[in-house]
């Protein structure tokens, strides 16, 4: 035993034992520290996880806040911006309108003169193109175009959009029925079809025509406005028909810079008076083919549409002298104000009405002595006081008219 | 300023004069003036595509002669536009013209007062 505790094997064994447990001993201990240590931390973890998708929920909702504020203040943005863009354009519209009555007046004063009538045509045709844009502007900022007086011809409705364009001696009207517009959609639909003529006669080649087709269909009336361009790529046309069929007020910035306004005006102008304008078919000259369908509600069957109405506006007293008055009246008139009022011109002189010939067939339009017809009658019940000045006056002039006319017979002036 | 609504009227000629011409030349008034008396030849029909227009001045100048200036006055249009109209007609033959008739003849001024002396013995 002795011998055994002089061993020193012993004694390296316990010191090496005694060494191992209080290594374990230590090792525990660390690993119980450590273990306390990685609980607190996935703790400290899971809660900072919890933090984060908090963050990130209030950053998503204050993206979106900032977002629809965004939308908000552009659209205030917006409208305001067209509120003053249709307060200029009125002006500009009210100023061109003035300046087209000018010129009306001047070209009637100065009317026998070819050179200055040519001229003042010159500065009619820029003032219409001009008034064109200012009423397209201000139909995408919400405004009016304003109202025409009389019904008119789709014809002259036509050729009033026409007028409206750069190259208006390019476009050929086929008109295979003419119906009358009513008076409140005569304005706007002059409006669209010289921006489709606008647009036709641009993305041609110029030396082209542009064909306006107006044809009845069962529901109402079409214009149809071919041209011999290229035509649109299948983009250009979902853009088109997004913009000919307007879910909302139109963006004005999306309309590209030099905007193109003339899809955008049609879509704005055919919602709000109810008549449908599409380019989605295809045109036979291999163009674009664009179709305004005008429904039965929009025509009427007022007997103005035998003249042409576009003449002579209410602010031009010197034209007063309607052709409308002076055209035969259809069978089935309604006898209104501008019918009845055939006696005289502004000017108080009477009127020459050959509408009586269509009406007693049975007498010829020109009597054996080559003279004027013989008084007309009047269909409207006497005592009527413009009626009866007109009686008069009109005895008046056929009289002077006899006595100029007695020299027909003689012949020798035929050229 | 005008309050913007749909009810504002919209004045002035709704179809354009140089549409009326189609942007042709007007022609020089030397040839139809002011005063040119025309008619429509007898047995004539109009032009079977004639604009609104045409149509108009056949029924005005259907019953006897009117001055150039008449017509241009009843169309509304400036007289060189319904001067062009008019020369168009009259190249296709339908128009008959003749020119104004002379101004009257300018009297010895004698011969005036020898009536007035007459007429004054005669009447008192």
């Amino acid at each position: 035993m002795t011998s055994l505790l002089r061993d020193p094997l012993l004694w390296i064994l316990l010191v090496v034992l005694g060494a191992a447990v209080a290594a374990v001993t230590r090792a525990r201990r660390t690993n119980m520290a450590l273990r306390v240590q990685e609980d607190a931390l996935r703790r400290e973890l899971g809660a900072e996880k919890a933090g984060r998708a908090l963050l990130r929920e209030e950053t998503a909702a204050l993206e979106q806040r900032h977002r629809e504020a965004l939308a908000e203040v552009r659209q205030e943005a917006e409208e305001e911006t067209k509120a003053v863009l249709k307060a200029a354009m009125r002006t500009l519209q009210v100023l061109a309108d003035e300046q087209q009555l000018i010129i009306d007046r001047t070209q009637k004063n100065y009317g026998d003169d070819p050179g200055v009538v040519a001229d003042l045509m010159e500065i009619d045709h820029a003032n219409s193109q001009f008034n064109r844009r200012a009423q397209g502007i201000a139909v995408l900022c919400g405004g009016w175009l304003g109202r025409r007086e009389h019904p008119a011809s789709v014809f002259d409705v036509a050729r009033s959009a026409q007028g409206r364009i750069r190259h208006f001696d390019r476009v050929e009207i086929n008109a295979q029925v003419n119906v009358t517009v009513v008076s409140r959609a005569v304005e706007p639909l002059a409006v669209v079809l010289a921006e489709l003529l606008a647009n036709a006669t641009n993305y041609s080649a110029p030396e082209m025509p542009v064909v306006v087709g107006i044809q009845a269909v069962p529901n109402g009336v079409c214009l149809i406005v071919d041209d011999y361009g290229v035509g649109m790529s299948q983009e250009e046309k979902d853009r088109a028909a997004a913009l000919l069929s307007p879910q909302g007020p139109v963006d004005l910035l999306a309309l590209g810079n030099p905007p193109k306004f003339g899809f955008a005006v049609s879509g704005v102008l055919a919602a709000r008076y109810g008549f449908r304008v599409s380019v989605d078919t295809p045109s036979p000259y291999g163009g674009v083919r664009a179709v305004v369908l005008l429904p039965g509600d929009l025509l009427t069957a007022d007997a103005d549409a035998d003249a042409p109405a576009g003449r002579a506006g209410a602010g031009a007293p010197a034209a007063g002298a309607r052709i409308r008055d002076l055209a035969p009246a259809a069978p089935a008139v309604v006898p209104t104000a501008a019918t009845r009022a055939v006696g005289t011109t502004a000017g108080g002189l009477p009127k020459r009405r050959r509408v009586a010939a269509e009406r007693t067939p049975a007498r010829t339009p020109r009597p054996d002595s080559g003279g004027p017809e013989l008084p007309e009658r009047h269909d409207h019940p006497a005592g009527d006081d413009s009626e009866t000045t007109a009686s008069r006056l009109g005895a008046f002039a056929r009289g002077t008219a006899r006595g100029r006319d007695t020299t027909i017979s003689e012949g020798s002036e035929e050229q | 300023m005008t309050r913007p609504s749909e009810d504002d009227l919209v004045t002035g000629d709704f179809v354009r004069s140089y549409v009326i011409t189609g942007g042709r030349r007007l022609p020089s008034p030397t040839d139809l003036s002011l005063h040119t008396l025309v008619t429509l030849a007898p047995d004539r029909e109009p032009p079977r595509r004639a604009s609104p227009e045409v149509r108009a001045i056949w029924d005005i100048c259907a019953g006897g002669y009117l001055s150039v200036a008449e017509v241009a006055a009843h169309l509304g249009l400036p007289t060189a536009v319904a001067r062009l109209l008019l020369t168009d007609l009259a190249e296709q033959g339908h128009l008959l013209r003749r020119a104004a008739p002379p101004p009257a003849q300018a009297v010895d001024r004698g011969t005036l007062e020898e009536v007035l002396h007459g007429l004054h013995a005669l009447f008192g």
